[in-house]
């Protein structure tokens, strides 16, 4: 049976039959291959019994700054006998040349060498020349070496390394691993010609591919739905264009309120709605606004198209046509405000708003859907404030403690629609309703902090978010 | 909503009763206020519009008292009768802006600070339910610069006065053009001959309404009496207004001097408190806790308003300035105030309905998987574009265009027809990221009918150098096969900007026409600078795989 050996085997095997014992380095110049390959390569090949990888020592030699220096002008004790070898000189007179250590250094090694003797005179020592200085063992090293890098095999003289070593800063001392690699008799013997090819690089870095998937909004808004369905919650839908008459009369919004006006709603040019309501609907809403609030209402302003600014005229326009006993509905979509774009604020977002109608809904019943909505979230730490909102009393907001940014958050808002609201659409009993904007949630899921990221639909965020 | 700048240390002494700064912090958000930033002692704090008393530190003082027990129930605002303050109403008013009320506030004593607060609560009542002045507005005046008595009247536009932060006499029409007043409010007394005017009985001009007041009667921290008047076309709304500048200049330690009004249809202001007498059980099924009737009337009180139980009811007083309380459902909120929304305890009943989602949902998803399937990423845009995208890039037909008014964001002002113009936008944005590009939209698109139909579009777009019609076409018939089993076909089509010539067709289902289909006419793809092929379709799923 042939063997299989991927195009980098093949190469370093037909090399290293050619020329054996060879670094890494040497084999990636002599195969063209990358260096990475080639180890990669050898790997292979040691696995299957093919190769060998020799791990050495190698341990190579080159003068330091005092070799160096000595090399130019010679060692110490050289130095002292050339001083010397015209005429004894005092202690005094050396040292006025050799300072410090080296003085020191000169003297012991001139009288181990036998080269100088010393005499005392008066308070003085005189040194002079005892015996010829012949060239020592150190110093053939020494200049055998010269400015080369040398390997340990190459010492003929081990002692005068010796002593050279235990000299400070003549000899630097370098040792480094080295792989040798070389064949087995099995991989000198083979054939690599006749082996198929057809084995990959299965180590190789690849191109990325990108999953097809959902928008990451897409899938907060379908992960809360859920949970308002596994809340017992049914799906509505509405449009999102609507009569001012649902998005503001109907819920007791007075129609000289600021939040009508232009530069919070958008309006539809030149679109209205003629029958926005039935005439009994439109009879009892404007008799609750003109008692209310003390004014004249006008079916013409409430028949004005606008981009609904919330979802609750979804929700309040079913309950009035279906006069449902006992319901929880919810409605999810796009609202819109005019607003000025920025990293916090979008002209069109998501809202969702479930409305509880018939048994149990007293406030704490309320608190009780809401704790347990932010619960399937992954939300345990939630409180309570009161807040305000125009068609609901008594009203509420959700606190979420954020782990991650250390504070309480404001996240759904909550109340009971006021009777002024259900009281002229027929309903009678009291309708509990919550919900808020889902891009706030995706945000912290997805931990942005421009909300505008959502809409950018930037592909290398959706593929990698 | 509106924020009010204060001092906590301020609102300690106010509150006095040895309060600490953690315990006003703690009960602030209980009173329905949201801190917005704390730096050192100053706060930044957000209030509802339905509560202007609490625009400035007397206003929240007077809550925290009541929530925190320091003190309980209404402060009374006791009127003398006996001063000589008197203003008198011309019926030349009666057109333009019929009532006037007011007051004479006494021996009282204002810091910078206080008239700087009620400056500022001064625009935020304008804004508020004084509807941009509008509705009603209202001056406040060194009543010790004033000869009383005082007339409501109307002059011709050359009469001339010292307005406020002036130093030359100026007529009314250059006053409305000259001053940052005139020139904001001008039009709320539109083109009327004659204006608005209280003069004094010196014939000195104290006050343009409800444009400016005149520099003779500024308030200064030196002013111990104020004339506060307020004009309106609704008597109600005017008094409205009175009553929480009343409250705050009380809690600042003034007393009050009535001022007589006579004339055409107006009145002499009572102030006087609302009586509702409700039944306690009401407020035991919406908060869903049984509390006692003497129970209750404490909560009300602790929300600085009076009750007391008389047999089996309660009987609530209001004071004038909680305007905001229509009904005994208001009462409940004020009991769950006082009762302390931290120690309503939530309850889950369990459900007695079977939720379910909306079959254009359901079926929308199936789409979408089926897209993701096929090698789709999910693209979301606005409904809201641009003219510049929706039409003009993709040179397709605006005939029957769907604008908003007065947009802020020049991107956001045509409600789209189509998804496809906004996912070439997002390929334009995209020409950086590696090919092929795989996009698919599903969503609501806007078209005129009665008076806007709204219906849910699917488009899909694929974007490297060897796409083609087959493939498109291919990716097409697969999504509507899968899950739906609709079988459908392409016919060739007169010619469409936004696709190549001769490589476009409509999409048919049983004989009817549900999109379009082809390849990206490339003057299209140039406006988006993309530099590849393109080829695309969008289809109406509404009607086709529900209603």
């Amino acid at each position: 049976m042939s063997q299989v050996f991927h195009d980098i085997e093949k190469k370093i095997l037909e090399t290293l039959q050619k020329v054996p014992n060879q670094t890494p380095e040497q084999l990636s110049t002599n195969t063209e291959l990358s260096i990475d390959q080639v180890r990669r390569g050898i790997e292979w090949l040691r696995l299957k019994d093919l190769a060998i990888v020799d791990e050495s020592q190698k341990v190579t030699f080159s003068l330091g700054p005092n070799g160096l220096d000595s090399l130019k002008s010679g060692l110490p004790e050289r130095k002292l006998i050339n001083m010397i070898k015209d005429e004894p000189k005092t202690f005094d007179q050396i040292r006025s040349v050799l300072s410090g250590a080296g003085f020191n250094v000169a003297i012991a090694n001139a009288k181990k060498n036998g080269w100088i003797k010393i005499e005392k005179n008066n308070s003085e020592s005189l040194v002079s020349i005892k015996e010829k200085p012949i060239e020592t063992p150190e110093e053939k090293l020494l200049s055998f070496i010269g400015e080369k890098t040398i390997s340990q095999e190459q010492i003929s003289n081990p002692l005068a390394m010796k002593i050279l070593l235990s000299r400070p800063n003549y000899i630097i001392e370098t040792s480094e691993k080295t792989k040798t690699i070389s064949l087995t008799d099995a991989a000198l013997s083979l054939d690599t010609s006749a082996s198929s090819s057809g084995a990959i690089d299965v180590e190789a870095d690849v191109p990325s591919v990108f999953a097809a998937r959902t928008h990451p909004l897409q899938d907060t808004i379908d992960e809360i739905r859920e949970i308002f369905v596994n809340l017992g919650f049914s799906e509505i839908l509405g449009n999102m264009t609507q009569s001012s008459f649902w998005n503001f009369d109907a819920l007791f919004t007075p129609q000289d309120h600021p939040a009508r006006e232009l530069q919070d709603t958008f309006y539809l040019e030149n679109l209205e709605s003629k029958n926005p309501a039935t005439s009994s609907q439109i009879k009892n809403v404007s008799s609750s606004h003109n008692k209310n609030w003390k004014y004249d209402w006008k079916l013409s302003e409430s028949q004005k198209m606008v981009l609904r600014t919330h979802t609750t005229c979804v929700t309040i326009k079913h309950l009035a046509e279906q006069k449902p006993e006992n319901a929880r509905i919810f409605s999810l979509g796009r609202v819109f405000r005019n607003e000025k774009v920025s990293y916090k604020h979008l002209v069109e977002f998501n809202q969702i708003e479930g409305i509880v109608i018939g048994n149990n809904t007293t406030l704490r019943d309320l608190m009780g859907i809401q704790k347990e909505f932010y619960k399937k979230l992954g939300l345990t730490k939630i409180k309570f404030w009161p807040t305000f909102f125009p068609y609901t009393e008594p009203s509420l907001q959700t606190m979420v403690y954020n782990e991650k940014l250390g504070k309480w958050i404001e996240l759904f808002g909550m109340g009971i629609f006021r009777p002024e609201v259900t009281k002229p659409l027929g309903i009678d009993k009291p309708v509990l309703a919550w919900g808020g904007g889902i891009e706030r949630i995706a945000m912290l899921k997805y931990e942005l902090d421009d909300v505008r990221e959502f809409y950018n639909n930037n592909l290398s965020w959706l593929r990698s978010a | 909503m509106p924020v009010v700048e204060l001092n906590i240390n301020r609102i300690r002494k106010l509150v006095s009763g040895n309060v600490t700064r953690k315990q006003i912090l703690d009960a602030l958000p209980f009173l329905g206020l949201d801190i917005e930033s704390e730096e050192g002692d100053e706060i930044r704090i957000e209030y509802s519009p339905n509560r202007p008393d609490y625009s400035t530190d007397y206003g929240i003082a007077t809550g925290l008292q009541g929530l925190l027990g320091i003190k309980k129930g209404i402060q009374k605002t006791p009127i003398k009768k006996k001063g000589n303050y008197s203003i008198k109403v011309d019926s030349t008013v009666t057109k333009i802006r019929p009532y006037v009320t007011g007051i004479v506030a006494s021996n009282g004593k204002l810091d910078d600070v206080a008239i700087k607060q009620l400056m500022n609560m001064q625009e935020d009542l304008h804004d508020g339910i004084g509807r941009k002045r509008k509705k009603s507005s209202i001056g406040l005046h060194d009543a010790d610069k004033i000869s009383f008595p005082l007339t409501y009247t109307t002059v011709s536009r050359d009469h001339k006065f010292i307005p406020l932060n002036g130093s030359t006499e100026q007529t009314i029409n250059e006053i409305l053009v000259n001053t940052e007043v005139g020139q904001n409010y001008g039009s709320v007394i539109e083109n009327a001959k004659n204006v608005p005017i209280i003069f004094d009985s010196d014939q000195n001009t104290i006050s343009f309404p409800p444009i400016i007041n005149s520099g003779l009667t500024t308030v200064t921290s030196n002013t111990k009496n104020i004339l506060i008047e307020v004009t309106s076309i609704d008597k109600e709304a005017a008094e409205d207004m009175l009553s929480v500048v009343v409250s705050i200049l009380q809690t600042a330690g003034f007393e009050f001097n009535e001022l007589k009004i006579t004339g055409n249809k107006n009145s002499t202001p009572q102030l006087k408190e609302k009586i509702m007498i409700y039944d306690p059980k009401f407020t035991s099924e919406i908060i869903g806790i049984e509390m006692s009737p003497s129970n209750m009337v404490t909560c009300l009180k602790k929300c600085r308003l009076d009750a007391l139980v008389k047999g089996k009811k309660i009987t609530c007083i209001i004071p004038r300035y909680r305007f905001d309380i229509f009904s005994p459902m208001d009462l409940t909120e004020e009991i769950a105030l006082g009762y302390g929304i931290a120690n309503i305890e939530p309850k889950l009943s369990p459900s007695t309905t079977i939720g379910q989602k909306n079959d254009v949902t359901i079926k929308t998803k199936l789409i979408s998987q089926t897209a993701v399937g096929l090698g789709f990423l999910e693209a979301m845009n606005s409904s809201l574009t641009s003219k510049k995208v929706l039409y003009e890039m993709t040179k397709r037909d605006s005939s029957q265009i769907i604008s908003v008014l007065d947009s802020k964001s020049q991107e956001h002002t045509i409600l789209r027809d189509s998804l496809l113009p906004s996912l070439l936008d997002n390929l334009s944005k995209n020409i950086h990221e590696s090919y092929p590009q795989k996009l698919f939209e599903t969503g609501v698109v806007f078209s005129k009918g009665k008076p806007i139909d709204e219906s849910i579009n699917l488009a899909i777009i694929i974007a490297y150098k060897d796409t083609s019609y087959s493939e498109i076409k291919a990716i097409m018939q697969s999504l509507l096969r899968t899950n739906f089993k609709i079988n459908s076909e392409t016919k060739t089509s007169k010619n469409n900007e936004l696709f190549s010539k001769g490589r476009h067709a409509d999409i048919f289902v049983n004989e009817k026409k549900v999109g379009e289909i082809g390849e990206i006419d490339s003057n299209i793809l140039e406006n988006f600078r993309i530099r590849t092929s393109v080829v695309g379709f969008e289809i109406k799923l509404s009607g086709l795989i529900f209603d």
